[in-house]
């Protein structure tokens, strides 16, 4: 039964509980018609008080993380729970319908509409976190957090507040002329433009920049404040996590660093823009830099600061931590010892990922680098796609000697799954007969005929060679197994647990998905995935998933050269 | 004391830094926009990996 792979202890079973309810709000309000003032996480015009639960949950888990952990009671599911909180999903279910036009239920639509959808949601989410917690344990659970549950709920209320500031110096509208960053920002890329032009203008009034053969207009979240959040989260979740490895104050200095470090590079970037758009650089170069930049900058300095933190003495320290053997007593008996132990050396032997993680991940991690290097430039057509297949290539061959203790063989079970992957990959488009548009066809047909056939040749070697090796060293061979154990090289493929399985296949499910709303492509990755996992399970040879893998991409890249489908690459 | 500023200038940071986030992801869906959430996934990834293979532990 699925409940039985749910998370027998408490504060797996709420970390378990807060993903499913951020997962069903998505589902249930994020695009899919009105979302009710009262419920909304955030807000223009009206206080976004959904965001109060949410920051509130999260606070309770952070803080109270080590109290709850040693709550070491099986829980129960309650199925009765579970089927209440199911009916009331499909009533708001209902109403997303209604709200999409489906005819039989438009007598849902009457003025409390959004009223009585939220009701039925916050029934919905009450049912479930009943489900999944009965009254008893959330008693115990609050009795062993003391008082956080009101300095979660005072920080809750904070975060809503402050959501609100955020927005004021974010936007301009036309009540409060605000948009401070927006204006800062104006004038220092104002600047650097003079040093490089003589002729660049700028308008604070209207947010307007540029020269006369280019110009932008910097929006709100152009201005840098996307930067700050992310900046803000990363910075403040690593502290937290490593607090006992970290000296504070001095810590604390980094994170305006990191913060003035993501706003100049924001200035960068729009500097960058202008210049190269104005010295003729095309459209499609500017969309791509646009897009792919701010991310870029995001992972650059979030690596700087946890380096930063770990390799600066004056910024750590070396943690006590707590070491368990198992030893026999004179009895015979065998009982745990936990001895506590200080020094850097002896932690950095003891804690932190397994030397193996490099040939499983940095394969994956090389296309993700030439991914986002070639989008910078390549705009909508990324025609620097064969870095990719030799980046790859090049990871696995300087890999090999580790990857070949592996077991690469692999049987019919694999091919046949592999086909059987490609037929439900395939099977929307079967089904409706509707091809999405894709303007991939049309920029492979401007090419050369030599340039066409060599990117296609690079696109299917990629597809059928590497890409299925490198995305089952990471998934299957490192994620899934780390989930069981931090020594994940010594666990073996047929060991892996339900729930490692299904969860490192919803992340190989992100991974497909073009972009937020892609739904479809979620669902349909995250199959593929536990299909993948199964082969490999199957008598526990790598060469199994990798086989299945390269079988259903064989197949698609059939499809899509066979029948001109571009939108299916 | 320091446990205290600690504990709440982390607060302060996930405060600001979620409602930053979701403001971006609501309402800064304009073209060209500083972190398009559309490159989210691959971007994270790249981060989480990142990080996993830099915290690989020492051999003595």
């Amino acid at each position: 039964m699925l409940w039985r792979m749910l998370p027998s202890r408490l504060l797996g079973r709420l970390y378990f509980l807060f993903f499913i309810v951020v997962f069903e709000y998505s589902f249930c309000f994020a695009g899919r018609g009105p979302i009710p003032s009262h419920l909304q996480l955030s807000g223009n015009t009206v206080v976004p008080y959904g965001v109060i639960p949410l920051f509130a949950c999260m606070v309770f888990l952070i803080f109270g993380h080590s109290r709850l952990k040693a709550l070491q009671e099986r829980i129960p599911f309650s199925r009765l729970w579970f089927a209440g909180h199911l009916i009331c999903l499909a009533v708001v279910a209902s109403f997303t319908m209604a709200a999409h036009g489906y005819a039989k239920f438009s007598w849902l639509l009457f003025d409390t509409f959004s009223y009585t959808k939220s009701a039925f949601y916050i029934l919905a989410t009450v049912l479930l976190a009943l489900a999944f917690i009965p009254p008893r344990s959330w008693k115990g659970a609050i009795r062993a957090t003391g008082q956080l549950w009101i300095l979660s709920t005072i920080a809750g209320v904070a975060g809503c507040v402050l959501s609100t500031l955020v927005v004021s110096i974010w936007r301009a509208t036309s009540t409060t002329q605000t948009g401070m960053i927006q204006r800062i920002t104006v004038r220092a890329v104002k600047m650097i433009l003079d040093l490089f032009t003589p002729d660049a203008f700028a308008d604070p009034a209207t947010f307007l920049i540029g020269t006369p053969r280019y110009s932008v207009i910097i929006a709100g979240g152009c201005s840098g404040v996307e930067g700050f959040g992310l900046v803000l989260l990363f910075t403040s979740l690593w502290l937290w996590v490593y607090r006992k490895e970290t000296r504070f104050p001095q810590a604390l200095m980094l994170i305006p660093c990191s913060l003035v470090c993501s706003w100049l590079m924001n200035i960068l970037r729009l500097s960058a823009l202008i210049l190269i758009a104005s010295a003729g650089g095309s459209d499609a170069f500017t969309v791509g830099f646009h897009a792919q930049f701010g991310w870029i900058a995001f992972v650059a300095i979030a690596l700087g600061f946890s380096l930063a933190i770990q390799k600066i003495s004056w910024m750590h320290k070396a943690p006590a931590f707590a070491r368990t053997t198992v030893e026999r007593t004179p009895e015979g008996r065998f009982v745990e010892v936990t001895g506590v132990s200080m020094g850097l050396g002896e932690s950095s032997e003891h804690r932190g990922e397994s030397p193996a993680i490099r040939a499983y991940l940095i394969p994956l991690l090389a296309i993700l680098v030439v991914a986002s290097a070639s989008k910078l430039v390549s705009g909508y057509f990324d025609w620097l796609y064969p870095l990719r297949f030799v980046a790859a290539a090049v990871a696995l061959f300087y890999f090999w000697p580790e990857l070949k203790k592996l077991d690469w063989r692999f049987g019919w079970f694999g091919a046949v799954l592999g086909a059987g992957v490609f037929l439900m990959w395939i099977a929307p488009v079967w089904w409706t007969h509707q091809h999405a548009a894709s303007p991939l066809g049309a920029e492979l047909a401007a090419l050369s005929p030599t340039a066409r056939w060599a990117w296609i040749a690079f696109r299917v070697a990629a597809a059928v060679v590497t890409v299925p090796v490198v995305e089952e060293l990471a998934f299957r061979g490192y994620l899934a197994r780390r989930l069981v154990s931090r020594e994940f090289d010594s666990v073996s493929f047929t060991a892996m647990t339900a729930l490692a399985v299904a969860l490192s296949s919803a992340v190989f499910g992100l991974e497909h998905m073009k972009d937020l709303m892609d739904w479809q492509h979620l669902i349909l990755g995250t199959l593929a995935g536990l299909a993948f996992a199964a082969a490999l399970r199957w008598r526990g040879r790598m060469g199994d998933a990798v086989a299945a893998h390269a079988i259903s991409n064989l197949l698609l890249a059939a499809w899509v050269l066979g029948l001109g489908d571009w939108a299916q690459w | 004391m320091k446990s205290l500023l600690r504990n709440l200038i982390v607060v302060m940071g996930l405060a600001l830094g979620i409602s930053s986030v979701a403001n971006a992801l609501v309402f800064g869906r304009h073209v060209g926009p500083e972190i398009d959430p559309s490159l989210a996934v691959g971007a994270l990834t790249l981060l989480a990996g990142s990080l996993a293979v830099l915290n690989v532990r020492r051999k003595k």
